[in-house]
């Protein structure tokens, strides 16, 4: 016994328990691991939850006056309808600081992967430096989608300690030097990334050409502390359209601009980079697009959650006059309503039944008719729906997940489209608008194209027409004029996409756009009667209150909040 | 030296006496009483009837003398037969203390040591001991819900730590953290709960909590015994929060767009035929549609969803013991079951026990051998009664259970995505959970020479649970899954414990001293995993094995490990029975902790002074009966965190369910080919410490016993201070640390003080027997050290509003002041930023810059009870005995998490609404503290305030009882005794005025604690 007791107490060893099923430490520093941890890096571009969602069709579509926030009313996640009034979103919007957390988690996972990627020798990893670049590439991707929520971020790359994160106030940096970072990874993964990639999800050279072109084009707008826009940079500008230049170059567009929004066409000749979404998978629903997860309609087929639903400002602008191009300064005097038979005796933009479902209208190019009955709130939000992001119930990429569903069809982060935008309105900024025509019209000379609307028995929904600008014919294609075909024009293609709000920031006009929309919506749509929007205040979200608290007021809060 | 020679042999002068010995208690013979002759070493013991026989000399006195109850004198004095009845002690000061791997009297006790009196619980049905225990002992506070599985939480003397504060059971010497609904209360002979660090600091590392030390029933020598009880008890549910019919919320709903400004009439459902009047609008009438939903299989109904998911439920206990003890042997075998069917309906958990208690006497009872067994079997239906409860609160009443086809009935359009609580409860109601533990420990306990013991024990405590579910397929409103799952899991875990102890009493004179000498080594091991399939052709749990299921095979499965290794001693010192001092030291390594913090020192010392025992007080003071000051001072320690707190850690983590949360997986079609097996990662799941160490906590306990007037009164008066310190934390931490930013840290330090107070008084009068106990105690809590490292994780600011000097418990939020009456009141106010309005609750400006925002919150409330009480009476006359027992708690803020459901139509636009909301302000009712009905949160009145805080004091009728024991009816079924009884508990609840939602014991929607009514039988063969 006393054997036994001596025994007992010496062995130490019995002490040195192992972690059960984790790996850490030395064994991650292998290349077979940062490779892992590369691949880590990406899964997130897509791992989304209501509160934030990667796509940010709540922060930049619903905040642009595309859409209504949706759902059962406003207060179905009332935090979205704060964003959507704005004059009731404050600091302590849980919504913001889940938006500002996990785009973090989302760098800290690409600064992890460099940290391991760092420390290995190129004859290990052959690839190094390649994946060094596609990691800085996902980072400034996540530091944008900050910057344009937040403006004022603290920018931490791979090489600060996270002991020191803590000291990195969001002032570290100017509001133009914020950009520059952004850009400098991008630039980084311009000259370290192939023109070519062997596997899809990854960027090429080309994709990192087109970030940086749109991060130079929200740097060109310069803006002072209240946001205003005093100026802009001639230099960054150029090199937007040498960029978009070289862009195309490998990249054009689809014949039919709903393949941009089918599961059969991703990955197609028009995408630069995507979420790769997937089904099958082994997990257990997929890695499926759970950012619009709650923007199906209520029918049976689908059953949630009727979330994102397109304003009658958006159906109205879709609009065109007789020469087929915008009613610039009338589409909102009438508005279209989908129980007359306005859409057979006016004229319209055929983007219009690719954007939005609309009662009578196939859904999705299907044979499902979208009905007012799969809407969840006709008497709050109205009768349609936001259809881009959604497949129809039987599309082989639709996935229900009760009580939600989605579907594996990837979302594009840059689309070429988007890119002949930015070059456009480089080119008229520029004060080189003629240039800038024929890529405006090349986008309203592909959207003529009505392959994918024609139903079975050979008739369209809507009665579309829709033409280019022809300078002397059907517009006088001045400067100004360029500008505002270019604004309608980015508006009507990317409709109920993330950009419009971040747009209208970028062009200075956000305050006037938003508080005019705001003018008129609300006399149709009773909930809006309190929505006013801040001018100098709310171009950007506060620094969400439990990150001032957490920094114990290291951060400095935004302007007028 | 005649006359010295004589006395001797006047001794062999010895008649043979007999007798019985009755229990005062029960009537019956008490076996196994010892009875010996005062002055010699003679003595035999009761038989099973209580009697004896000896041999005794006419002026020797028998001494009769039995552990619980009072020793008796008899002088022989001639006769032949001598009859006693012996009446339980219940204040014993020669009790028996179980005070860790040793006894102690209790008389010697320096400790701050809480014994529970069985006798008061005994036959109060429930599951789990530790429910009755609520409000008996001064400074142990538990909770629980009314969940038939039994569980409860206990707290020692206030919340000593930020993450586990549960206690250590010790049960038979066995070590454990899990609760005590997995013993049959039966089965139980004594609990002590070791208070204060002097008298826990014998179990270190995990005595910070408080230890509960629950010795099991033996079979005494000499008895032979079979008991039966038996209870049936019938519940119900009597604190349903009120909600809105379907009429009523329709009314609800249009009052909130009228003020709202918006068209009543552009709901889904309702419509209203209403007018404005001399500019007030009124509703003439609510038109209901013939259906609910657009595809026409609903009709408007007026469900009250909770009278649809509960039930009267019936709770049935019976078990038996067999104890069985000789000169050589000892054996207690008992089986128990124990059915509890919930209030919830189909909810149900039934137990199964048995126990096997052997202890054997070998080398003329030098040495012991024994073991002590006990199985637990658990049946446990899966309703997910979180999720039903929920369901029934916010699911809307207009919804049908049935659908027009028979089906189920589940939101429409216009309501949120919660589910039709009926179809949940009856969906799930085939779906089991078996957990099975077995538990014990063997030992073998050595007299190496006299009074010097050598003692071995090994103990095993496993336990698995199997669950099998079958999720169906549904239709349900716009809830719609084709698919169905079956799920099957299964996980095992326990430790080993293998403790080695020496004990050596020695007494020299007046000086007596025991030691202690030990070390104890424990080593925990879990593991579970778990398959899922689809695509079943049958929707039947005969059917739902994971074979029969053809689509989606999943599975996953994890571990986890640590171990502890400790060494331990204590010296017991009494000078005289007058001056008591105890050291105690213990030394834990534990696995949790990084090389060079490994280990932790934790030293006791006690010391008390029996001033009942010193002259002075003998002489002078005589209705003192007995008083002993008492102090204590010890320290004890916390490893409760996570076994891998010191490593950083990456999980493989391929793909996890999405749908209600982030997806922190890392799989990526990186190929883009949308399908099969993804490339994957890793996730950063913790950041390690490696500095990390043992959370200390620092404890002085004063303490006085005494007893008054011949021990009629009796009790205890304890103040203690507890400082605990290096908390350990997984500290809150800034957003851009991202993913895998938790960490464990040494944090905060805090203190806790407190006094805790009991009295006993008993007195016979006549026939009538009196026992009254009464019991108030309180603690404060204060943090008295704050480093910024984990300063942000409470609440507060992050600035200058922080926590330190206040207690952990406080709330901290904004400040509601009224509501707004009129215009000219909104215009006087702060701006509320875009939320001032009439009707909306008015903040207050906190800081007086005129604009409310977050610099205007501050601490609201507190959660900590001024003070907690409970009061026992027993009385007894005759057969009868009658016992109530009121507990309360006093004077602490809860958070009514209700109101948020109840009274916020704008916050949970898609559900039921509270009847409170029938009671909002409108121009009209300008006296209601309810804000104005909207349907649009322009206010953020979600936000915690003072609205939501209200007073949580109350005071329950626990528990009321009242049996007969039966004379002469026994002997004809040839039993010794038996008793039948009918008791209630939860009968009757007083509240404070301001609670505002039926229960202020259960203030955040958990399951119910139901009313009960109990008859049953105690049965002695």
């Amino acid at each position: 016994m006393t054997a036994a007791l001596l025994a007992a107490s010496s062995c130490d060893s019995f002490l040195d328990e192992q972690a059960q099923g984790y790996i850490g430490g030395e064994a991650l520093n292998t290349p077979e691991n940062a490779e892992k941890l590369v691949i880590g890096a990406y899964s997130l571009l897509g791992s989304d939850h209501w509160p934030f969602v990667a796509t940010m069709w709540p922060q930049g579509s619903v905040r642009g006056g595309d859409a209504y926030k949706g759902g059962d009313g406003p207060g179905d996640l009332g935090n979205l309808h704060a964003y959507e009034v704005f004059s009731v979103n404050r600091i302590d919007n849980s919504d913001s600081d889940v938006a500002w957390f996990q785009l973090y988690v989302r760098i800290s996972r690409a600064n992890d992967a460099l940290r391991k990627l760092n420390v290995l020798d190129e004859a290990a990893l052959p690839l190094k430096t390649q994946r060094q670049a596609e990691m800085r590439f996902l980072r400034a991707h996540y530091y944008f989608s900050l910057k344009i929520l937040f403006k004022y971020i603290p920018f931490i790359d791979e090489t600060v300690a996270v002991e020191n994160y803590p000291t990195i106030g969001n002032d570290a940096y100017t509001n133009d030097e914020l950009w520059t970072k952004i850009a400098d990874d991008l630039r980084f993964a311009v000259a370290n990334l192939p023109l070519k990639q062997t596997d899809i999800g990854r960027p090429n050279r080309y994709a990192a050409q087109a970030y940086l072109a749109k991060v130079l084009l929200f740097q060109a707008y310069q803006q002072d502390e209240d946001h205003n826009v005093t100026g802009i940079d001639r230099a960054k500008l150029e090199e937007v359209v040498t960029l978009c230049a070289t862009v195309g170059e490998a990249y054009s567009l689809h014949n039919d601009f709903g393949k941009n929004f089918l599961t059969a066409y991703e990955n197609g000749v028009e995408s630069i980079f995507a979420i790769q979404y997937s089904q099958g998978d082994a997990t257990p629903f997929g890695r499926l697009d759970w950012s619009h997860k709650l923007n199906y309609p209520m029918n049976p087929e689908f059953g949630c959650c009727g979330f994102h639903v397109p304003s009658q400002n958006l159906v109205n602008a879709f609009q065109t006059n007789a020469d087929g191009l915008p009613l610039f300064e009338d589409y909102n005097k009438v508005d279209i309503d989908y129980k007359s038979d306005d859409f057979k005796t006016k004229t319209f933009d055929p983007r219009l039944d690719h954007t939005v479902a609309i009662p009578g209208h196939p859904y999705k190019y299907s044979s499902f008719i979208f009905q007012d009955t799969w809407v969840r709130s006709l008497g709050t939000y109205g009768p349609f729906l936001s259809m881009k992001e959604t497949v129809a119930p039987n599309d082989q990429s639709f996935q229900k997940a009760p009580p939600f569903m989605s579907s594996s069809k990837n979302w594009d982060i840059l689309r070429y489209d988007d890119v002949l935008l930015w070059r456009a309105e480089a080119l008229i900024e520029l004060g080189r608008h003629d240039e800038a025509l024929a890529f405006i019209n090349a986008l309203r000379r592909r959207a003529s194209d009505l392959t994918l609307l024609k139903k079975p028995d050979g008739t369209y929904a809507s009665n579309y027409h829709i033409d280019e600008y022809k300078p002397g014919i059907n517009c006088a294609w001045t400067q100004a004029y360029a500008r505002e075909a270019l604004r309608w024009e980015s508006r009507l293609e990317l409709a109920m996409e993330e950009d419009r709000f971040f747009n209208l920031v970028r062009w200075g006009i956000a305050a006037e756009f938003i508080n005019e929309y705001f003018k008129e919506e609300k006399t149709k749509v009773s909930y809006l009667n309190t929505a006013v929007f801040q001018k100098g205040r709310d171009e950007y979200l506060p620094i969400p209150m439990q990150q001032m608290n957490l920094s114990r007021n290291l951060y400095k809060q935004n302007r007028n909040w | 030296m005649l006359l010295v020679f004589a006395i001797p042999r006047l001794s062999f002068a010895q008649d043979t006496v007999t007798g019985t010995v009755l229990d005062g208690d029960t009537g019956q013979g008490l076996p196994g009483v010892n009875v010996a002759i005062q002055g010699t070493t003679t003595g035999t013991m009761t038989d099973g009837e209580g009697k004896f026989t000896l041999r005794a000399n006419t002026d020797q006195i028998l001494v009769f003398s039995f552990i619980g109850y009072k020793s008796m004198l008899e002088q022989v004095g001639g006769r032949s037969v001598i009859d006693v009845t012996m009446v339980p002690d219940l204040a014993a000061l020669d009790e028996i203390v179980v005070t860790g791997y040793t006894t102690e009297q209790k008389k010697d006790l320096t400790g701050s040591v809480a014994v529970v009196k069985m006798s008061e619980i005994r036959n109060i049905p429930t599951a789990n001991p530790m429910r009755a225990l609520q409000g008996r002992l001064p400074g142990v506070t538990v909770t629980n819900d009314g969940a038939p599985g039994g569980g409860a939480t206990v707290r020692i003397r206030g919340i000593g730590t930020l993450g586990n504060n549960d206690p250590l059971y010790v049960i038979d010497g066995m070590p454990t953290k899990n609760g005590l609904e997995q013993i049959n209360p039966a089965d139980i002979e004594s609990m002590q709960v070791l208070k204060d660090a002097s008298a826990a600091t014998i179990y270190g590392s995990r005595a910070a909590n408080g230890v509960i030390i629950i010795t099991t029933r033996r079979a005494r020598a000499g008895y032979r015994r079979v008991t039966f009880n038996s209870a049936v008890s019938a519940q119900r549910y009597n604190s349903k929060i009120e909600m809105l019919n379907t009429e009523e919320r329709a009314r609800v709903y249009w009052q909130g767009a009228v003020n709202n400004g918006t068209d009543p009439n552009a709901h889904q459902i309702y419509k209203y035929d209403w007018a404005t009047v001399d500019g007030t609008p009124v509703l003439n009438q609510v038109i209901l549609p013939e259906f609910i939903d657009a595809q026409q299989t609903m009709r408007p109904a007026n469900t009250n969803w909770y009278d649809e998911i509960s039930r009267t439920s019936i709770l049935q206990s019976y078990d038996v013991s067999i104890e069985n003890g000789n000169e050589n042997s000892s054996t207690l075998f008992s089986l128990s079951y124990f059915d509890n069917k919930g209030i919830v309906r189909e909810s149900q958990s039934k137990r199964y026990t048995m126990r096997l208690n052997s202890e054997y006497n070998f080398l003329n009872k030098r040495l012991k051998v024994g073991e002590n067994l006990n199985v637990t079997h658990f049946v446990n239906t899966l309703i997910p009664t979180g999720d039903v409860l929920y369901s029934a609160l916010v699911q809307q009443s207009i919804v049908p259970v049935h659908a027009v086809s028979g089906g189920w009935g589940g939101p429409a359009p216009g309501m949120n995505d919660r589910h039709n609580p009926v179809r949940l409860i009856e969906d799930n109601a085939h779906n089991t959970g078996y957990f099975v533990r077995a538990f014990g420990n063997v030992y073998a306990d050595l007299e190496v020479i006299p009074n010097l013991h050598a003692r071995t024990s090994f103990g095993l405590d496993y336990q698995t649970n199997y669950e099998r579910t079958l999720r169906k397929s549904y239709v349900s409103g716009f809830l719609v899954d084709p698919s169905n799952q079956v799920r099957t899991r299964q996980d095992v875990s326990g430790n080993w414990v293998w403790q080695n102890t020496l004990t050596y009493s020695l007494t020299r004179g007046v000086n007596a001293f025991n030691f202690l000498l030990g070390t104890e080594m424990i080593r925990y091991v879990s593991q579970d995993f778990w398959g899922t399939r689809r695509g079943y052709a049958m929707e039947n749990i005969d059917y739902g094995y994971l074979d029969a299921g053809s689509t989606d095979k999943d599975n996953g499965g994890s571990g986890s490990s640590n171990a502890l290794l400790s060494q331990f001693a204590k010296i017991n010192y009494a000078y005289a029975d007058r001056y008591l001092a105890s050291v105690t030291v213990r030394r834990d390594g534990s696995s949790r902790f990084g090389p060079d913090n490994r280990y932790g020192v934790f030293p006791a010392l006690s010391l008390g002074w029996r001033l009942s025992e010193e002259n002075f007080l003998k002489d002078n003071v005589t209705f003192i009966s007995d008083l002993k000051l008492r102090y204590g001072y010890g320290e004890t320690g916390n490893q409760e965190i996570d076994n891998n707190g010191i490593r950083t850690l990456y999980a493989a983590i391929y793909g996890s369910d999405a749908r209600e949360r982030f997806d922190n997986a890392s799989a990526y079609d990186i190929t883009g080919k949308n399908t099969g097996q993804l490339p994957s990662g890793y996730t950063l799941t913790q950041r390690g410490n490696t500095g990390l160490k043992w959370e200390s906590t620092k404890q002085h306990n004063f303490g006085v016993d005494f007893g008054i007037l011949d021990d009629r009164f009796t009790g205890s008066v304890d103040y203690f201070i507890k400082n605990t310190s290096d908390i350990l934390i997984k500290p809150a931490y800034l957003g851009t640390v991202g993913e895998g930013g938790s960490r464990w840290v040494n944090g905060a330090s805090m203190e806790n003080t407190g006094w805790e107070f009991i009295l006993s008084y008993t007195e016979s009068f006549g026939e009538l027997g009196v026992t009254l106990t009464g019991n108030v105690s309180s603690y404060r809590n204060k943090i008295t050290k704050l480093p910024a490292e984990v300063l942000t994780s409470y609440a507060g600011n992050g600035t200058d509003k922080i926590i330190l000097g206040r207690s952990v418990n406080s709330m901290f939020g904004y400040v509601a002041d009224g509501i707004f009456q009129n215009q000219a009141e909104v215009e006087a106010h702060a701006d509320q930023q875009g939320g001032e309005d009439i009707g909306r609750i008015r903040y207050r400006d906190l800081d007086d810059n005129g604009i409310i925002n977050d610099r205007d919150r501050d601490y609201i409330g507190l959660k900590d009870p001024k003070f907690s009480y409970g009061l026992n009476a027993s009385l007894t006359f005759r057969n009868f005995d009658f016992t109530f027992f009121l507990q309360g708690v006093q004077g602490h803020d809860v958070d009514n998490t209700y109101k948020s459901l109840t009274d916020f139509p704008m916050l949970w636009s898609g559900s039921n609404w509270g009847r409170r909301t029938l009671g909002a302000w409108t121009p009209q009712n300008t006296g209601s503290s309810i804000p104005a009905i909207t349907l649009v949160n322009t206010n953020n009145e979600g936000r915690f305030s003072t609205y939501f805080i209200e007073k949580g004091s109350y005071l329950k009728l626990r528990n009321i009882q009242l049996g007969y024991t039966l004379g002469d009816a026994v002997q004809r079924i040839k039993a010794k005794s038996l008793r039948v009884y009918i008791q209630a508990n939860n009968l009757a609840t007083i509240k404070s005025k301001t609670y505002t939602a039926p229960d202020p014991e259960n203030p955040g929607n958990a399951y119910p604690i139901p009313v009960m009514y109990t008859a049953g039988l105690n049965v002695t063969f």
